[in-house]
């Protein structure tokens, strides 16, 4: 009987899980769905973004997500690699830094966004743009990426390792050919995380990015991001709530086909080298 | 990868050629979320009405707009409040009017609240709406988080402190405050007239009191009768330039009265 119970309580959970994200979906395309059309993907905001489109908006999201990853992936998988490969267990260095990296990731978005403010756009002179806003993620997205790469490396087969120095491979190459295919899972799953987090940020962006809903031109142009046209719609605007529902779907789309294309990449650049 | 370089550098060239265009037909508004949208709007108008010109418009708060203003981070400050004394070497120029009004869930019986029964359920010497006439439930206080102008106003006007206000809900906008009102049937609250009516007018379920037996219209804020108003301004430090200055101008001129109405303000007398 308790046995019965258990598992219906263990159903039961699963089910109210779905039942949650089903009723946030259903809620939003019920408020939204009648604003969403192709017109609105491309279309300037009109009248405080309760008409028109998200065009821009969307096209700025795109981009501060692009800085952020081309930011923090190469900068990520090299401390990754770092403390996988470089650094022995219960090295001091070694251990400061992961403690510093999961202090990092427990730190408030809006303490990242006070940051990237100060620094980016005040003391390096980027001013509101998407490049600060961009690096502000980067930096709020580093921490995850980086633990979640090097358990991935880390948890790599010693026999893989043992094998490539016995055939002579340098370090380098192996960490190249071998180690980073092993762990493109890892890597994948962090890196979609990291988007996650990124395009749901809204904090972070009000202060570096900004709010000036025009096409970008530059980088170096103000941009507003998704997140943050949502919020400033349901909470500044009058009668915006219909626009920041079909928002809010687009960007629940845009997180999704963005893991899916992450994951694609994943896959096919870093398994390709390993021929299993 | 070598494409990946190139492009990279491409992009890094570009935009700083571009940022070194851009400065002089550029103007930078910092400051409250209250007149953020109206400031965005007007900016759009104006960019359509003088080519190459770009206004880009960021919020943050009022006290942000002011500091802003103060130290040039930005060309115009944007503040939903007068100045306060120690502001006083900054030039604040209205470009519309905004009134705070207490909000009720509609359900609620009680139409009338003087002055002395507002500050004593702020305080928390009423708990229970039976006690001003209404039904036997208890009262719960919405009030606004610190660094909102409505706040500041709103203490101003009570002569309370906000360490004196005993709040069951701290929000942070307009909308956020109707939301939990909305939801509430023992909520008392206080936002934009504007945004209430706006709201109250579509079906939301909000009633809005009257002051000191003024009703809380969009009228009474623009004739000045309603006692809890408020000036929507832009702060410059000094002489603004010849672009600010011709912006400040568009802002004030019957050129945007109907992008005022549409977010529900008050525009100025013409």
């Amino acid at each position: 009987m308790s046995e019965r119970l258990f598992a219906m309580l263990i159903y039961l959970a699963a089910a109210s899980i779905m039942a949650l994200l089903f009723w946030i979906l259903a809620d939003l395309s019920y408020q939204g769905w009648s604003h969403l059309s192709f017109d609105f993907l491309i279309e300037e905001p009109a009248n405080a973004g309760r008409e028109g489109g998200i065009g821009p908006i969307l096209s700025s999201t795109l981009l501060i997500i692009a800085v952020t990853l081309l930011a923090a992936l190469p900068l990520g998988l090299a401390v990754a690699i770092w403390l996988a490969e470089f650094t022995r267990r219960g090295d001091r260095l070694g251990q400061s830094v992961r403690l510093s990296l999961d202090v990092l990731a427990g730190v408030p978005s809006i303490v990242f966004g006070l940051f990237g403010n100060a620094f980016f756009c005040i003391y390096l002179g980027m001013g509101f743009s998407i490049l600060s806003g961009g690096l502000t993620l980067a930096c709020m997205i580093l921490p995850v990426l980086i633990r979640t790469s090097e358990a991935g490396i880390t948890a790599v087969n010693d026999a893989w390792r043992q094998g490539a120095s016995a055939l002579g491979m340098s370090k380098s190459s192996a960490i190249y050919h071998i180690l980073l295919p092993a762990a493109s899972p890892a890597i994948a799953a962090g890196l979609i995380l990291g988007i996650g987090r990124a395009t749901a940020e809204t904090a972070a962006l009000i202060f570096t990015s900004g709010y000036v809903d025009r096409m970008p031109e530059s980088l170096m142009d103000s941009g507003r991001a998704l997140s943050v046209h949502i919020y400033d719609l349901s909470m500044n605007v009058p009668g915006g709530d219909g626009a920041a529902h079909a928002s809010a779907l687009v960007l629940i789309s845009l997180v999704v086909l963005l893991s899916i294309v992450a994951q694609g990449l994943t896959d096919r650049y870093l398994k390709r080298r390993l021929m299993v | 990868m070598k494409k990946i370089l190139i492009f990279t550098s491409l992009l890094l060239a570009s935009m700083w050629s571009q940022s070194l265009l851009a400065a002089s037909n550029h103007l930078v508004l910092t400051g409250s979320s209250t007149v953020a949208p109206l400031a965005l709007e007007i900016g759009k108008r104006f960019e359509k009405l003088n080519q190459g010109v770009r206004v880009d418009v960021q919020t943050g708060g009022s006290s942000r707009g002011v500091n802003d203003a103060r130290m040039k981070l930005a060309d115009i400050g944007m503040a939903s409040r007068a100045l306060k004394a120690n502001e006083s070497d900054l030039t604040a120029i209205k470009i519309a009017n905004d009134g705070i009004t207490i909000i009720l869930h509609s359900s609620n019986r009680v139409a009338n609240l003087s002055d002395e029964q507002i500050v004593a359920i702020y305080t928390g010497k009423i708990r229970n709406w039976r006690e001003v006439g209404g039904s036997d439930q208890p009262i719960t206080v919405v009030n606004k988080a610190e660094g909102h102008s409505t706040l500041e106003l709103f203490l101003h006007h009570f002569h309370l402190k906000n360490s004196q206000v005993k709040a069951d809900a701290v929000i942070g906008d307009n909308e956020q405050g109707i939301k939990t009102v909305a939801a509430n049937r023992g909520a008392i609250g206080y936002v934009s007239i504007g945004t209430a009516s706006y709201d109250a007018e579509h079906g939301v379920p909000i009633q809005l009191l009257p002051m000191n037996g003024v009703t809380a219209t969009i009228e009474h804020v623009r004739d000045a009768s309603f006692p809890l108003s408020r000036p929507l301004n832009l702060v410059v430090n000094g002489k603004p330039g010849e672009l600010a200055q011709r912006f400040i101008n568009f802002a004030r001129s019957p050129a945007v009265t109907d992008l005022v109405e549409s977010l529900y303000f008050v525009p100025l007398e013409h």
